[in-house]
Protein backbone atom coordinates (compact mmCIF):
# COMPACT_ATOMS: atom_id res chain seq x y z
CA UNK A 1 0.00 0.00 0.00
CA UNK A 2 1.36 3.39 -0.94
CA UNK A 3 2.00 6.07 1.67
CA UNK A 4 -0.68 8.20 0.03
CA UNK A 5 -3.31 5.49 0.41
CA UNK A 6 -2.35 4.98 4.06
CA UNK A 7 -2.66 8.74 4.73
CA UNK A 8 -6.04 8.74 3.01
CA UNK A 9 -7.33 5.87 5.16
CA UNK A 10 -6.08 7.56 8.32
CA UNK A 11 -7.78 10.80 7.26
CA UNK A 12 -11.08 8.94 6.69
CA UNK A 13 -10.84 7.27 10.10
CA UNK A 14 -10.05 10.55 11.89
CA UNK A 15 -12.92 12.32 10.12
CA UNK A 16 -15.29 9.48 11.01
CA UNK A 17 -14.24 9.61 14.67
CA UNK A 18 -14.27 13.40 15.10
CA UNK A 19 -18.01 13.89 15.86
CA UNK A 20 -17.70 11.26 18.60
CA UNK A 21 -14.62 12.91 20.09
CA UNK A 22 -16.47 16.23 20.20
CA UNK A 23 -19.93 15.06 21.22
CA UNK A 24 -21.71 18.36 22.02
CA UNK A 25 -23.89 19.98 19.33
CA UNK A 26 -21.85 23.16 19.71
CA UNK A 27 -18.53 21.51 18.91
CA UNK A 28 -20.07 19.48 16.10
CA UNK A 29 -21.20 22.77 14.60
CA UNK A 30 -17.62 24.04 14.82
CA UNK A 31 -16.55 20.89 12.98
CA UNK A 32 -18.87 21.69 10.08
CA UNK A 33 -17.53 25.24 9.99
CA UNK A 34 -14.01 23.88 10.06
CA UNK A 35 -14.64 21.56 7.09
CA UNK A 36 -16.04 24.52 5.14
CA UNK A 37 -13.03 26.65 6.05
CA UNK A 38 -10.67 23.90 4.89
CA UNK A 39 -12.49 23.83 1.54
CA UNK A 40 -12.18 27.62 1.27
CA UNK A 41 -8.49 27.56 2.20
CA UNK A 42 -7.88 24.86 -0.44
CA UNK A 43 -9.63 27.00 -3.05
CA UNK A 44 -7.54 30.08 -2.27
CA UNK A 45 -4.32 28.08 -2.03
CA UNK A 46 -4.77 26.98 -5.63
CA UNK A 47 -4.72 30.61 -6.73
CA UNK A 48 -2.43 32.20 -4.13
CA UNK A 49 -0.16 29.33 -3.12
CA UNK A 50 0.34 27.44 -6.36
CA UNK A 51 -0.14 30.10 -9.02
CA UNK A 52 1.11 33.10 -7.04
CA UNK A 53 -1.87 35.39 -7.61
CA UNK A 54 -2.67 37.72 -4.72
CA UNK A 55 -6.44 37.27 -4.88
CA UNK A 56 -8.43 39.09 -2.20
CA UNK A 57 -11.82 38.45 -3.79
CA UNK A 58 -12.35 34.88 -2.72
CA UNK A 59 -15.18 35.82 -0.30
CA UNK A 60 -17.21 36.98 -3.32
CA UNK A 61 -17.16 33.50 -4.88
CA UNK A 62 -18.11 31.99 -1.52
CA UNK A 63 -21.05 34.43 -1.48
CA UNK A 64 -22.10 33.61 -5.04
CA UNK A 65 -22.16 29.90 -4.23
CA UNK A 66 -24.29 30.57 -1.15
CA UNK A 67 -26.77 32.97 -2.76
CA UNK A 68 -27.22 31.22 -6.10
CA UNK A 69 -27.83 27.81 -4.49
CA UNK A 70 -30.18 29.23 -1.84
CA UNK A 71 -32.22 31.36 -4.23
CA UNK A 72 -32.62 28.48 -6.66
CA UNK A 73 -33.86 26.23 -3.86
CA UNK A 74 -36.05 28.79 -2.05
CA UNK A 75 -37.50 30.81 -4.93
CA UNK A 76 -37.45 28.34 -7.80
CA UNK A 77 -37.86 25.13 -5.75
CA UNK A 78 -34.84 23.46 -7.31
CA UNK A 79 -33.38 20.28 -5.88
CA UNK A 80 -30.46 21.15 -3.55
CA UNK A 81 -27.87 19.20 -5.56
CA UNK A 82 -28.95 20.61 -8.89
CA UNK A 83 -28.96 24.10 -7.39
CA UNK A 84 -25.47 23.50 -5.99
CA UNK A 85 -24.22 22.38 -9.37
CA UNK A 86 -25.56 25.58 -10.90
CA UNK A 87 -24.07 27.65 -8.08
CA UNK A 88 -20.62 26.09 -8.53
CA UNK A 89 -20.83 26.73 -12.27
CA UNK A 90 -21.91 30.33 -11.66
CA UNK A 91 -19.03 30.97 -9.26
CA UNK A 92 -16.55 29.32 -11.64
CA UNK A 93 -17.76 31.28 -14.67
CA UNK A 94 -17.69 34.55 -12.76
CA UNK A 95 -14.18 33.64 -11.63
CA UNK A 96 -13.18 33.14 -15.26
CA UNK A 97 -14.81 36.44 -16.22
CA UNK A 98 -12.89 38.28 -13.51
CA UNK A 99 -9.74 36.41 -14.48
CA UNK A 100 -10.02 37.78 -18.02
CA UNK A 101 -9.07 41.14 -16.50
CA UNK A 102 -7.14 39.90 -13.49
CA UNK A 103 -4.53 37.91 -15.41
CA UNK A 104 -3.12 41.13 -16.83
CA UNK A 105 -2.51 42.37 -13.30
CA UNK A 106 0.18 41.38 -10.86
CA UNK A 107 0.89 41.67 -7.14
CA UNK A 108 -0.67 44.76 -5.55
CA UNK A 109 -2.70 45.65 -8.61
CA UNK A 110 -4.39 42.27 -8.67
CA UNK A 111 -4.95 42.49 -4.92
CA UNK A 112 -6.73 45.85 -5.29
CA UNK A 113 -8.79 44.74 -8.31
CA UNK A 114 -9.92 41.51 -6.66
CA UNK A 115 -10.67 43.34 -3.41
CA UNK A 116 -12.77 45.75 -5.46
CA UNK A 117 -14.66 42.81 -6.90
CA UNK A 118 -15.41 41.53 -3.39
CA UNK A 119 -16.66 44.98 -2.33
CA UNK A 120 -18.90 45.25 -5.41
CA UNK A 121 -20.32 41.77 -4.82
CA UNK A 122 -21.07 42.65 -1.21
CA UNK A 123 -22.83 45.86 -2.29
CA UNK A 124 -24.92 43.96 -4.85
CA UNK A 125 -25.99 41.52 -2.13
CA UNK A 126 -27.00 44.43 0.12
CA UNK A 127 -28.79 46.49 -2.51
CA UNK A 128 -30.38 44.06 -4.96
CA UNK A 129 -33.19 43.44 -2.49
CA UNK A 130 -35.65 41.99 -5.01
CA UNK A 131 -33.45 38.94 -5.37
CA UNK A 132 -31.23 38.78 -2.29
CA UNK A 133 -33.59 40.33 0.33
CA UNK A 134 -30.70 42.69 1.14
CA UNK A 135 -29.76 43.14 4.79
CA UNK A 136 -33.09 41.65 5.88
CA UNK A 137 -31.68 38.32 4.81
CA UNK A 138 -33.18 35.02 3.74
CA UNK A 139 -34.56 32.85 6.55
CA UNK A 140 -35.52 29.26 7.18
CA UNK A 141 -32.94 27.66 4.95
CA UNK A 142 -32.74 23.91 5.39
CA UNK A 143 -29.48 21.97 5.24
CA UNK A 144 -29.22 19.08 2.74
CA UNK A 145 -29.05 16.65 5.67
CA UNK A 146 -30.87 17.23 8.94
CA UNK A 147 -28.30 16.26 11.59
CA UNK A 148 -25.16 18.29 12.29
CA UNK A 149 -23.09 15.11 12.30
CA UNK A 150 -24.50 14.14 8.91
CA UNK A 151 -23.74 17.61 7.54
CA UNK A 152 -20.18 17.33 8.85
CA UNK A 153 -19.70 13.96 7.14
CA UNK A 154 -21.09 15.40 3.92
CA UNK A 155 -18.95 18.55 3.85
CA UNK A 156 -15.84 16.76 5.16
CA UNK A 157 -16.30 13.99 2.57
CA UNK A 158 -16.60 16.49 -0.28
CA UNK A 159 -13.62 18.41 1.07
CA UNK A 160 -11.57 15.23 1.17
CA UNK A 161 -12.48 14.42 -2.44
CA UNK A 162 -11.56 17.96 -3.51
CA UNK A 163 -8.28 17.66 -1.59
CA UNK A 164 -7.35 14.41 -3.35
CA UNK A 165 -8.25 15.81 -6.79
CA UNK A 166 -6.23 19.01 -6.27
CA UNK A 167 -3.35 16.94 -4.90
CA UNK A 168 -3.45 14.78 -8.05
CA UNK A 169 -3.53 17.85 -10.24
CA UNK A 170 -0.56 19.42 -8.44
CA UNK A 171 1.44 16.20 -8.88
CA UNK A 172 0.63 16.19 -12.59
CA UNK A 173 2.21 18.36 -15.31
CA UNK A 174 -0.53 20.91 -14.60
CA UNK A 175 1.03 21.44 -11.15
CA UNK A 176 4.47 21.91 -12.72
CA UNK A 177 3.00 24.53 -15.03
CA UNK A 178 1.20 26.49 -12.28
CA UNK A 179 4.26 26.49 -10.01
CA UNK A 180 6.41 27.61 -12.92
CA UNK A 181 4.10 30.59 -13.47
CA UNK A 182 4.25 31.44 -9.76
CA UNK A 183 8.05 31.35 -9.79
CA UNK A 184 8.65 33.34 -12.98
CA UNK A 185 6.05 34.02 -15.62
CA UNK A 186 8.49 35.29 -18.27
CA UNK A 187 10.59 32.20 -17.83
CA UNK A 188 7.50 30.00 -18.05
CA UNK A 189 6.55 31.74 -21.32
CA UNK A 190 10.01 30.90 -22.67
CA UNK A 191 9.01 27.25 -22.20
CA UNK A 192 5.77 27.70 -24.13
CA UNK A 193 3.45 28.29 -21.17
CA UNK A 194 0.50 30.59 -21.88
CA UNK A 195 0.56 32.32 -18.50
CA UNK A 196 -2.74 34.19 -18.92
CA UNK A 197 -4.61 31.01 -19.84
CA UNK A 198 -3.32 28.95 -16.93
CA UNK A 199 -3.76 31.73 -14.40
CA UNK A 200 -7.37 32.07 -15.55
CA UNK A 201 -7.77 28.30 -15.18
CA UNK A 202 -6.53 28.38 -11.57
CA UNK A 203 -8.63 31.45 -10.81
CA UNK A 204 -11.78 29.86 -12.23
CA UNK A 205 -11.22 26.53 -10.51
CA UNK A 206 -10.49 28.28 -7.20
CA UNK A 207 -13.68 30.33 -7.60
CA UNK A 208 -15.74 27.20 -8.33
CA UNK A 209 -14.43 25.45 -5.22
CA UNK A 210 -15.14 28.52 -3.06
CA UNK A 211 -18.64 28.49 -4.59
CA UNK A 212 -18.99 24.83 -3.60
CA UNK A 213 -18.17 25.72 0.01
CA UNK A 214 -20.80 28.44 -0.24
CA UNK A 215 -23.53 25.91 -1.08
CA UNK A 216 -23.33 24.35 2.38
CA UNK A 217 -23.04 27.50 4.45
CA UNK A 218 -26.65 28.81 4.34
CA UNK A 219 -28.21 25.48 5.30
CA UNK A 220 -25.79 25.16 8.19
CA UNK A 221 -26.55 28.62 9.61
CA UNK A 222 -30.22 28.61 8.56
CA UNK A 223 -30.11 32.23 7.42
CA UNK A 224 -28.32 34.17 4.74
CA UNK A 225 -27.21 37.79 5.17
CA UNK A 226 -24.61 39.76 3.18
CA UNK A 227 -22.51 40.39 6.27
CA UNK A 228 -21.40 36.74 6.25
CA UNK A 229 -19.47 37.62 3.08
CA UNK A 230 -17.82 40.79 4.24
CA UNK A 231 -14.40 41.31 2.67
CA UNK A 232 -12.89 40.40 6.05
CA UNK A 233 -13.72 36.81 5.06
CA UNK A 234 -11.20 37.08 2.20
CA UNK A 235 -8.51 38.09 4.67
CA UNK A 236 -9.44 35.26 7.03
CA UNK A 237 -9.02 32.77 4.16
CA UNK A 238 -5.67 34.33 3.29
CA UNK A 239 -4.57 34.07 6.93
CA UNK A 240 -5.48 30.36 6.92
CA UNK A 241 -3.42 29.73 3.79
CA UNK A 242 -0.41 31.75 5.02
CA UNK A 243 -0.43 30.49 8.63
CA UNK A 244 -0.60 26.89 7.43
CA UNK A 245 1.91 27.22 4.64
CA UNK A 246 0.93 28.28 1.15
CA UNK A 247 1.91 26.27 -1.88
CA UNK A 248 1.74 23.02 0.07
CA UNK A 249 -1.29 20.72 0.13
CA UNK A 250 -1.53 20.12 3.86
CA UNK A 251 -0.60 23.68 4.94
CA UNK A 252 -3.93 25.38 4.26
CA UNK A 253 -5.74 22.45 5.90
CA UNK A 254 -3.73 22.96 9.09
CA UNK A 255 -4.14 26.74 8.84
CA UNK A 256 -7.92 26.42 8.50
CA UNK A 257 -8.15 24.02 11.45
CA UNK A 258 -5.95 26.19 13.68
CA UNK A 259 -7.74 29.43 12.84
CA UNK A 260 -11.18 27.85 13.24
CA UNK A 261 -10.47 26.34 16.64
CA UNK A 262 -8.17 29.03 18.07
CA UNK A 263 -10.96 31.60 18.65
CA UNK A 264 -13.07 28.87 20.28
CA UNK A 265 -10.29 27.75 22.59
CA UNK A 266 -9.64 31.39 23.49
CA UNK A 267 -13.25 32.01 24.52
CA UNK A 268 -12.23 31.74 28.21
CA UNK A 269 -10.18 34.89 27.76
CA UNK A 270 -13.33 36.90 27.07
CA UNK A 271 -12.63 40.25 25.54
CA UNK A 272 -8.91 39.54 25.19
CA UNK A 273 -9.77 36.78 22.72
CA UNK A 274 -9.37 38.80 19.52
CA UNK A 275 -6.24 40.45 20.83
CA UNK A 276 -4.57 37.08 21.44
CA UNK A 277 -5.81 35.84 18.07
CA UNK A 278 -4.30 38.84 16.30
CA UNK A 279 -1.06 38.57 18.23
CA UNK A 280 -0.72 34.86 17.38
CA UNK A 281 -1.31 35.66 13.72
CA UNK A 282 1.34 38.39 13.73
CA UNK A 283 3.88 36.17 15.46
CA UNK A 284 3.37 33.34 12.98
CA UNK A 285 3.86 35.64 9.99
CA UNK A 286 6.93 37.25 11.61
CA UNK A 287 8.70 34.11 12.80
CA UNK A 288 7.34 31.41 10.51
CA UNK A 289 7.23 33.05 7.08
CA UNK A 290 6.62 29.67 5.42
CA UNK A 291 3.80 28.87 7.81
CA UNK A 292 3.40 25.97 10.19
CA UNK A 293 4.35 23.37 7.55
CA UNK A 294 7.65 25.10 6.79
CA UNK A 295 8.45 25.54 10.49
CA UNK A 296 7.74 21.85 11.10
CA UNK A 297 10.02 20.80 8.24
CA UNK A 298 12.81 23.05 9.50
CA UNK A 299 12.40 21.55 12.96
CA UNK A 300 12.65 18.01 11.58
CA UNK A 301 15.75 18.84 9.57
CA UNK A 302 17.57 20.53 12.47
CA UNK A 303 17.20 17.46 14.71
CA UNK B 1 14.86 28.68 -47.53
CA UNK B 2 16.28 30.80 -44.76
CA UNK B 3 15.92 29.37 -41.25
CA UNK B 4 15.61 32.54 -39.20
CA UNK B 5 15.40 35.85 -40.98
CA UNK B 6 15.07 39.39 -39.63
CA UNK B 7 14.67 42.37 -41.93
CA UNK B 8 15.15 45.95 -40.75
CA UNK B 9 13.80 45.34 -37.28
CA UNK B 10 13.84 48.24 -34.83
CA UNK B 11 12.91 48.72 -31.21
CA UNK B 12 12.94 51.87 -29.11
CA UNK B 13 12.33 52.38 -25.40
CA UNK B 14 11.20 55.95 -24.86
CA UNK B 15 13.86 57.91 -26.72
CA UNK B 16 16.46 55.15 -26.65
CA UNK B 17 16.86 53.30 -29.92
CA UNK B 18 17.93 49.93 -28.59
CA UNK B 19 17.85 48.16 -31.96
CA UNK B 20 17.88 50.04 -35.27
CA UNK B 21 17.23 48.56 -38.71
CA UNK B 22 18.94 45.29 -37.98
CA UNK B 23 18.78 42.57 -40.62
CA UNK B 24 20.20 39.12 -40.15
CA UNK B 25 19.91 35.64 -41.54
CA UNK B 26 20.71 32.59 -39.46
CA UNK B 27 21.30 29.46 -41.56
CA UNK B 28 20.05 26.09 -40.31
CA UNK B 29 22.54 23.83 -38.50
CA UNK B 30 24.95 26.61 -37.68
CA UNK B 31 26.29 28.31 -34.60
CA UNK B 32 25.64 32.00 -34.93
CA UNK B 33 27.35 34.38 -32.48
CA UNK B 34 26.03 37.81 -31.59
CA UNK B 35 28.69 40.07 -30.11
CA UNK B 36 29.22 43.73 -29.29
CA UNK B 37 30.12 46.06 -26.42
CA UNK B 38 27.80 46.47 -23.42
CA UNK B 39 24.61 48.27 -24.36
CA UNK B 40 24.99 47.40 -28.04
CA UNK B 41 21.46 45.97 -28.15
CA UNK B 42 22.30 42.26 -28.26
CA UNK B 43 19.92 41.24 -25.50
CA UNK B 44 17.16 43.42 -26.91
CA UNK B 45 17.64 41.74 -30.28
CA UNK B 46 17.39 38.34 -28.63
CA UNK B 47 14.22 39.45 -26.83
CA UNK B 48 12.80 40.50 -30.19
CA UNK B 49 13.69 37.17 -31.77
CA UNK B 50 12.22 35.16 -28.88
CA UNK B 51 9.07 37.26 -28.56
CA UNK B 52 9.60 38.86 -25.15
CA UNK B 53 9.38 42.17 -27.07
CA UNK B 54 7.63 42.94 -30.34
CA UNK B 55 9.57 45.13 -32.78
CA UNK B 56 8.33 48.65 -33.66
CA UNK B 57 9.08 47.96 -37.31
CA UNK B 58 10.53 45.27 -39.56
CA UNK B 59 9.94 41.69 -40.64
CA UNK B 60 10.74 38.53 -38.75
CA UNK B 61 10.29 34.98 -40.04
CA UNK B 62 11.26 31.50 -38.85
CA UNK B 63 11.16 28.81 -41.53
CA UNK B 64 9.16 31.31 -43.57
CA UNK B 65 6.50 31.62 -40.85
CA UNK B 66 5.81 35.16 -39.77
CA UNK B 67 6.80 35.77 -36.14
CA UNK B 68 5.60 39.36 -35.84
CA UNK B 69 2.79 39.61 -33.29
CA UNK B 70 3.37 36.07 -32.09
CA UNK B 71 3.92 36.03 -28.29
CA UNK B 72 6.91 34.22 -26.78
CA UNK B 73 4.95 31.16 -25.66
CA UNK B 74 3.61 30.57 -29.18
CA UNK B 75 7.09 30.83 -30.71
CA UNK B 76 8.26 28.00 -28.45
CA UNK B 77 5.81 25.70 -30.22
CA UNK B 78 7.47 26.55 -33.55
CA UNK B 79 10.79 25.36 -32.12
CA UNK B 80 12.38 28.49 -30.63
CA UNK B 81 13.92 28.24 -27.16
CA UNK B 82 16.12 30.55 -25.14
CA UNK B 83 18.03 31.17 -21.92
CA UNK B 84 18.36 34.48 -20.11
CA UNK B 85 21.33 36.72 -19.39
CA UNK B 86 20.09 37.25 -15.85
CA UNK B 87 19.30 33.65 -14.92
CA UNK B 88 15.57 33.03 -14.54
CA UNK B 89 15.15 29.64 -12.93
CA UNK B 90 12.16 28.50 -10.87
CA UNK B 91 14.22 28.96 -7.72
CA UNK B 92 11.91 27.33 -5.17
CA UNK B 93 11.47 24.23 -7.34
CA UNK B 94 13.86 21.30 -7.59
CA UNK B 95 16.16 20.77 -10.55
CA UNK B 96 13.95 17.94 -11.76
CA UNK B 97 10.81 20.09 -11.47
CA UNK B 98 12.53 22.86 -13.43
CA UNK B 99 13.33 20.55 -16.31
CA UNK B 100 9.94 18.81 -16.12
CA UNK B 101 8.23 22.18 -16.56
CA UNK B 102 10.18 22.50 -19.81
CA UNK B 103 8.18 19.66 -21.36
CA UNK B 104 4.99 21.72 -21.10
CA UNK B 105 4.26 21.92 -24.83
CA UNK B 106 4.72 18.18 -25.25
CA UNK B 107 2.32 17.18 -22.47
CA UNK B 108 -0.68 15.48 -24.03
CA UNK B 109 -2.35 13.65 -21.12
CA UNK B 110 -6.04 14.58 -21.01
CA UNK B 111 -7.11 16.76 -18.10
CA UNK B 112 -9.22 14.07 -16.42
CA UNK B 113 -6.20 11.78 -16.29
CA UNK B 114 -4.17 14.44 -14.50
CA UNK B 115 -7.10 14.96 -12.13
CA UNK B 116 -7.60 11.27 -11.34
CA UNK B 117 -4.07 9.90 -11.50
CA UNK B 118 -1.70 12.84 -11.09
CA UNK B 119 0.81 11.29 -13.48
CA UNK B 120 4.09 13.07 -12.90
CA UNK B 121 5.79 10.14 -14.61
CA UNK B 122 5.57 11.56 -18.12
CA UNK B 123 8.95 12.71 -19.48
CA UNK B 124 10.59 11.73 -16.20
CA UNK B 125 13.28 9.68 -17.94
CA UNK B 126 13.93 12.36 -20.50
CA UNK B 127 14.18 14.99 -17.75
CA UNK B 128 16.78 12.87 -15.97
CA UNK B 129 18.68 12.42 -19.25
CA UNK B 130 18.81 16.18 -19.75
CA UNK B 131 20.11 16.67 -16.21
CA UNK B 132 22.68 13.98 -16.90
CA UNK B 133 23.67 15.79 -20.10
CA UNK B 134 24.53 18.99 -18.20
CA UNK B 135 26.14 17.03 -15.36
CA UNK B 136 23.52 17.80 -12.71
CA UNK B 137 21.80 14.43 -12.39
CA UNK B 138 23.12 13.82 -8.87
CA UNK B 139 21.46 17.09 -7.72
CA UNK B 140 18.03 16.36 -9.24
CA UNK B 141 16.19 16.71 -5.93
CA UNK B 142 17.91 19.91 -4.81
CA UNK B 143 16.29 23.34 -4.89
CA UNK B 144 17.39 25.23 -8.01
CA UNK B 145 17.98 28.46 -6.07
CA UNK B 146 20.57 26.69 -3.89
CA UNK B 147 22.82 25.83 -6.86
CA UNK B 148 26.07 27.67 -7.44
CA UNK B 149 25.93 30.19 -10.26
CA UNK B 150 27.66 28.15 -12.94
CA UNK B 151 25.38 25.17 -12.39
CA UNK B 152 22.33 27.42 -12.55
CA UNK B 153 23.34 28.39 -16.09
CA UNK B 154 23.61 24.73 -17.06
CA UNK B 155 20.22 23.94 -15.52
CA UNK B 156 18.65 26.73 -17.55
CA UNK B 157 20.09 25.15 -20.68
CA UNK B 158 18.71 21.71 -19.75
CA UNK B 159 15.30 23.22 -19.05
CA UNK B 160 15.20 25.01 -22.42
CA UNK B 161 16.28 21.82 -24.23
CA UNK B 162 13.22 20.09 -22.76
CA UNK B 163 11.10 22.09 -25.21
CA UNK B 164 12.98 20.21 -27.98
CA UNK B 165 13.97 23.34 -29.87
CA UNK B 166 15.13 23.66 -33.48
CA UNK B 167 16.63 27.07 -32.80
CA UNK B 168 18.21 27.67 -29.41
CA UNK B 169 19.15 31.20 -28.34
CA UNK B 170 21.52 31.65 -25.41
CA UNK B 171 22.09 35.03 -23.79
CA UNK B 172 25.66 35.12 -22.44
CA UNK B 173 25.82 31.48 -21.32
CA UNK B 174 29.45 31.80 -20.22
CA UNK B 175 28.99 34.93 -18.09
CA UNK B 176 30.26 34.32 -14.57
CA UNK B 177 31.67 30.87 -15.32
CA UNK B 178 35.21 29.84 -14.44
CA UNK B 179 37.67 28.31 -16.90
CA UNK B 180 36.72 24.66 -16.52
CA UNK B 181 33.03 25.53 -16.54
CA UNK B 182 33.48 27.42 -19.82
CA UNK B 183 35.22 24.36 -21.32
CA UNK B 184 32.36 22.12 -20.25
CA UNK B 185 29.81 24.60 -21.64
CA UNK B 186 31.68 24.75 -24.96
CA UNK B 187 31.65 20.99 -25.21
CA UNK B 188 27.92 20.85 -24.46
CA UNK B 189 27.11 23.57 -27.00
CA UNK B 190 28.99 21.67 -29.70
CA UNK B 191 27.07 18.51 -28.76
CA UNK B 192 23.75 20.37 -28.90
CA UNK B 193 24.63 21.73 -32.33
CA UNK B 194 25.61 18.17 -33.30
CA UNK B 195 22.03 17.10 -32.63
CA UNK B 196 20.86 19.39 -35.40
CA UNK B 197 19.85 22.31 -33.19
CA UNK B 198 20.79 25.72 -34.57
CA UNK B 199 22.39 27.99 -31.97
CA UNK B 200 22.31 31.75 -31.64
CA UNK B 201 24.71 32.77 -28.88
CA UNK B 202 25.12 36.24 -27.39
CA UNK B 203 28.54 36.16 -25.84
CA UNK B 204 31.44 38.21 -24.53
CA UNK B 205 33.77 35.27 -24.14
CA UNK B 206 35.96 35.47 -27.24
CA UNK B 207 37.32 31.93 -26.89
CA UNK B 208 33.80 30.68 -27.17
CA UNK B 209 32.89 32.93 -30.08
CA UNK B 210 36.05 32.34 -32.10
CA UNK B 211 36.22 28.58 -31.53
CA UNK B 212 32.66 27.42 -32.04
CA UNK B 213 30.79 29.99 -34.13
CA UNK B 214 30.56 29.75 -37.90
CA UNK B 215 29.13 33.24 -38.30
CA UNK B 216 29.66 36.26 -36.10
CA UNK B 217 27.31 39.22 -36.08
CA UNK B 218 28.71 42.36 -34.46
CA UNK B 219 26.45 45.08 -33.04
CA UNK B 220 27.22 48.52 -31.68
CA UNK B 221 24.80 51.28 -30.59
CA UNK B 222 21.82 49.20 -31.67
CA UNK B 223 23.07 48.80 -35.22
CA UNK B 224 24.78 46.14 -37.22
CA UNK B 225 28.50 46.84 -37.37
CA UNK B 226 29.79 43.82 -39.22
CA UNK B 227 28.98 40.23 -40.08
CA UNK B 228 31.35 37.51 -41.15
CA UNK B 229 33.41 34.48 -40.25
CA UNK B 230 35.26 34.66 -36.89
CA UNK B 231 38.65 35.37 -38.55
CA UNK B 232 37.23 38.25 -40.57
CA UNK B 233 35.75 39.76 -37.42
CA UNK B 234 39.07 39.65 -35.59
CA UNK B 235 40.74 41.50 -38.43
CA UNK B 236 38.06 44.13 -38.96
CA UNK B 237 39.22 47.61 -37.89
CA UNK B 238 35.70 48.86 -37.13
CA UNK B 239 35.10 45.98 -34.73
CA UNK B 240 38.43 46.60 -33.03
CA UNK B 241 37.58 50.26 -32.71
CA UNK B 242 34.18 49.53 -31.18
CA UNK B 243 35.72 47.23 -28.60
CA UNK B 244 39.00 49.00 -27.81
CA UNK B 245 38.30 52.61 -28.70
CA UNK B 246 39.80 54.68 -31.52
CA UNK B 247 42.96 55.78 -29.79
CA UNK B 248 44.59 52.38 -30.23
CA UNK B 249 44.76 52.75 -33.97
Amino acid sequence: MSARLVSLLIAILVLAALPWLLPTPYWRGILVLCAMNVLLALSLNLVLGYTGQLNLGQSAFFAIGAYVSTILVKTYAWNFWLASLAAVAAAGLLGLALAAFAVRLRGHYLAIASLGFAVITYQVLVNWEKVTEGVRGIYGILPPVASTTGLFYLVAGITLVVYVLIDNLMRSPVGDTLRAIREDEVSAASLGVNGALWKAFAFGLGAAIAGLAGCFYPGFVGTLVPDAFNIIESFTMMAMVIVGGMGTMIGPVIGAIVLTFLPEVLRDFGEFRLMIYGLALTLVVLFMPGGIVQAWRTLLRSR
Amino acid sequence: MMFLKAENISKSFGGVRAVQNVSLEVPENSIFALIGPNGAGKSTLLNLLSGIYQPDAGQLTFQEKNLIGLPAHRRVRLGLARTFQKIRLFKQLTLLENVRAGFHIHQDAPFWKNLLHGNSGSFRDEAHELLEFVGLESLAGERAGALPYGKQRLLEIARALATRPRLFMLDEPAAGLNGSEVDFLLDRLIQIAGRGITLVVVEHNMDLVMNVAQRVFVMDHGEQLFEGAPREVQANPRVIEAYLGGEFQ
